[in-house]
């Protein structure tokens, strides 16, 4: 018998008569770790929230079928028995941490049951151990970074001694290190003491090489189930949209060439191990093959749109979250800005439409200093779209929304009519012209905020962290969409911890930590030099940490995506090129 | 706001910070009490002077400073009025008995002011909930007081952060009269509102999954415990209440500081 068994899983939530989840049936042994994936909308949190109970009993609506947790049926039994078994944590740790202290949060689930306090303080000591959080035992749960805090939402669900753990894409608001953080806690947890994982999550490239079983949910469908390598290759999740790692892409591709893949990799390293033995020991690095060109190629630059000379910017409450930063932006640039939680990524990206005015130091806009401009002035030419859409969603349709800035600078009814026409064509929107913002999805929302910025089309556009919680297909869909602003000329900025993103796009690259800009180049330059980027909690993507191992063999290291490792591969390990 | 502000818990590992909060609570309500009782400028100067030495064991007087400054308007306009109306009520007789009079009462304001942000300052929230749950106060109440406490960062955050996107989309909060300038933060409001929503069933969902309301018995991994000092505070907190309590009831009231002549 599975720790998990669900049979014929059918659910409908109330007010709404298409089923979210249909035909589900799948067991679960102890000890297994699984990665669950699907596009947006496809159901996977709704499963999640099955396995204890919240479906039906919290939302209530219809549900068919059976789902039995460690013997338990969720139906006859109440959510806090459920709770015991399987630990759910949420996308927003924000959202369930209660207590003011962390050791005090550790013990909540604890002291509902009524255990005794000196065995919760064991496991206080037990979770924070397991965890990393020793340390931090004592502190204000307000104050913990991102990372920490979703640690403590593991450690908060650890202490109740689960069989299972669930995550929703723990890692969506984190930076790359925090990220890795989180999985390898995980992995700790599934390996060491063989707690049951099930892992929600869009960032392929970093979670793949963990788990050891991948369920794709489509439509509320299971439409995949089985080993990680498997799922991948399978024709039906590359056309669903779920992201593939792409170093599991590029040996399927090499694979079909005539280069022979005994298993096919799903991380960098077991990649590197597998090919390793059939390249030359010890070749002296090629030249790094761009940089024939740039000896010739001159430096030609448009008019700068943004120049940030000296910045310091301090906090009200005394934080320093700029320390002499000096920047600037030219027209048509594209520029990612990336680094740690806390860089001061988003406090720098302020002061560009004046929201923030430096303690020292000036800021220019199209040579003009912000300090003599309002920010709705500023604005004019800056379009500074926020991480969460949520954030400044209210009109009651989308067109209104759309118009809401329009209306504030002015324009015309007529021009604001064609104006929003146009927005809502160039995201594809039409459709929803007339609905309620609200009820459209997480990825439309973000879409309709874009479009509301874009719609009075400013020369600057700046995205904070535009691809959190996007999936596969939302994020290409999205790259071609600022391909298309920078061939008009705008300059696009975007605040990321997306390194794939990233890799696929190949914009400057502005990297900050500690309030400071550590480094400023070019992707194929920043992407290589691996103790720079981990002193600002970035990681590599894989490709590149791929191609790092294999400098080793006379390969170059700057490769950052998955078509040109390709052609390098091909032309050094002797596949057919045709 | 400043006042209100000033209010907030500072963490610290004093004696006034480790005192019991339920001993730490008679003691404001009798340094509230006091205040109160007396109405002449020399036992509230005393009042006051007593409490100075408990802001500086707590280390909390820039804090305390804070909130002083905070109400210092209200202080003026309690003088002020006071001042004022006598006059007027007097007959148009400012005498040095006036003066001292609403100069006490001032005092008297400062006083309570002080009293209430020793405690607010020096108590975790935490030791506060753990007070209320000795008193029996049921759990969900308490719960609501932590969380409460818990979201005041993240809301304010959160509301930062609206006001900044919606600023980015031009709207310009100080713009038009009265109304417009209300009807401005509409754009504000509604986000904020509609997000709070969504996190109270998102919290909902959390709590019922770390079993909420399993167990009539609930542990609670603090516990107050009196320790000898908490108890030598009490017996002084006790013994002053008793001496005031005397001196108000047997002894002839307090002899002004100024006199009675008048000034004009």
């Amino acid at each position: 018998m599975g720790l998990i068994e669900v049979k014929d899983l059918k659910y409908t939530y109330p007010h709404s008569e298409k089923p979210v989840l249909t035909d589900v049936s799948l067991t679960v042994q102890p000890g297994e770790f699984i990665l669950l994936t699907g596009p947006s909308g496809c159901g996977k949190t709704t499963f999640c929230r099955c396995l204890n109970g919240l479906v039906p009993k919290f939302y209530n609506g219809v549900m068919e079928g059976s789902v039995k947790v460690a013997g338990l049926d969720t139906k006859e039994n109440p959510i806090m028995k459920l709770a015991q078994h399987v630990g759910l944590i949420f996308q927003n740790p924000d959202n369930q941490i209660f207590a003011l202290t962390v050791e005090k949060d550790i013990a909540f689930g604890l002291e509902n049951l009524g255990v005794r306090k000196e065995e919760i303080y064991r496991e206080i000591e037990w979770a924070v151990e397991t965890t990393g959080l020793q340390l931090l035992r004592q502190r204000a749960t307000h104050e913990l970074s991102g990372g920490q805090k979703q640690r403590l939402t593991i450690a908060s669900v650890l202490a109740m001694r689960p069989d299972i753990i669930v995550m929703d894409e723990p890692t969506s608001f984190l930076d790359p290190v925090g990220a890795e953080h989180i999985f390898s806690v995980l992995d700790h947890l599934n390996k060491e003491l063989g707690i049951t994982i099930i892992l929600i999550e869009h960032r392929m490239d970093l979670a793949a090489k963990y788990v050891d079983r991948m369920i794709v949910l489509d439509e509320g469908r299971v439409v995949q189930d089985g080993e990680p390598t498997t799922v991948f290759a399978h024709d039906q999740t590359r056309l669903l949209g779920v992201g593939i790692p792409r170093v599991f892409e590029l040996a399927r591709r090499l694979n079909s060439r005539g280069v022979h893949f005994s298993r096919l990799p799903v991380s960098a390293q077991q990649f590197y191990d597998e090919i390793k033995p059939r390249l030359p020991e010890h070749k002296p690095p090629e030249t790094e093959g761009t940089d024939i060109l740039s000896g010739f190629a001159g430096e030609y630059h448009h008019q700068p749109a943004v120049q940030v000379r000296d910045v310091c910017f301090t906090y009200p409450g005394g934080v320093e979250a700029l320390r002499d930063v000096s920047l600037t932006i030219h027209q048509g640039d594209y520029v990612a800005i990336m680094g740690e939680n806390g860089a001061g990524k988003t406090t720098l990206v302020k002061h560009f439409n004046g929201l923030l005015k430096p303690s020292s130091g000036e800021v220019m806009v199209n040579s003009v200093d912000v300090s003599t401009l309002s920010v709705a002035q500023l604005a004019r030419n800056i379009g500074l779209v926020f991480q969460n859409p949520d954030d400044q969603l209210f009109e009651e349709t989308v067109e209104k929304e759309i118009s809401f800035a329009l209306r504030n600078f002015g324009f015309d009814e007529s021009v604001i009519e064609k104006r929003v026409t146009w927005a809502l064509n160039l995201l594809d929107l039409t459709e929803y012209r007339q609905k309620s913002p609200f009820t459209l999805s997480g990825g439309e929302r973000k879409r309709v905020a874009l479009a509301s910025v874009l719609a009075w089309d400013p020369d600057i556009l700046v995205l904070d962290e535009p691809t959190i919680g996007q999936d596969y297909g939302q994020k290409e869909r999205l790259r071609h969409f600022l391909t298309h602003l920078r061939s008009q000329g705008k300059s696009v900025v975007i605040v990321t911890h997306d390194v794939e993103f990233v890799a696929e796009s190949q914009p400057r690259i502005v990297l900050m930590a500690g309030g400071r800009v550590v480094d400023d180049g070019a992707s194929k330059e920043i992407m290589t030099r691996l103790e720079t980027l981990s002193s600002c909690s970035v990681a590599p993507p894989e490709i590149t940490r791929l191609f790092c191992m294999l400098s080793d063999h006379g390969l170059p290291r700057d490769v950052l995506d998955v078509n040109e490792a390709f052609d390098i591969l091909i032309r050094n390990m002797g596949g057919t090129t045709t | 706001m400043s006042l209100l502000e000033s209010l907030r818990f500072t963490r610290g590992d004093t004696f006034i910070h480790n005192m019991d909060p339920r001993v730490k609570f008679l003691l404001t309500l009798v340094s509230f009490a006091a205040s109160i009782m007396f109405l002449e400028l020399v036992p509230l100067i005393v009042i006051f002077l007593v409490q100075l030495p408990l802001i500086v064991a707590a280390k909390v007087l820039r804090e305390w400073y804070k909130s002083v400054k905070g109400a210092s308007v209200i202080a003026v306009i309690i003088f002020a009025s006071n001042m004022l109306s006598f006059y007027y009520f007097r007959g148009g007789q400012l005498t040095w008995a006036l003066v001292e009079y609403s100069l006490a009462l001032t005092v008297r304001f400062i006083a309570l002011i002080t009293s209430f942000s020793v405690f607010f300052l020096t108590t975790s929230p935490d030791k506060l909930s753990l007070a209320l749950e000795k008193a029996r106060v049921p759990y969900e109440f308490n719960f609501a007081f932590i969380t409460a406490i818990r979201f005041v960062p993240v809301l304010a955050d959160e509301a930062q952060t609206i006001m900044d996107a919606q600023r980015s989309r031009g709207l310009e909060l100080d713009k038009g009269n009265f109304i417009t300038r209300v009807k401005n933060y509409i754009p504000i409001l509604l986000p904020l509102i509609i997000n709070s929503i969504r996190r109270s069933l998102e919290l909902a969902e959390a709590m019922e999954s770390r079993a909420f309301g399993a167990t009539e018995k609930r542990t609670n991994i603090y516990e107050l415990n009196m320790t000898g000092s908490d108890y030598a505070v009490l017996i002084i907190v006790l013994f002053c209440l008793g001496v005031m309590v005397y001196a108000k009831l047997y002894l002839p009231p307090f002899p002004g500081l100024l006199g009675e002549e008048l000034i004009i």
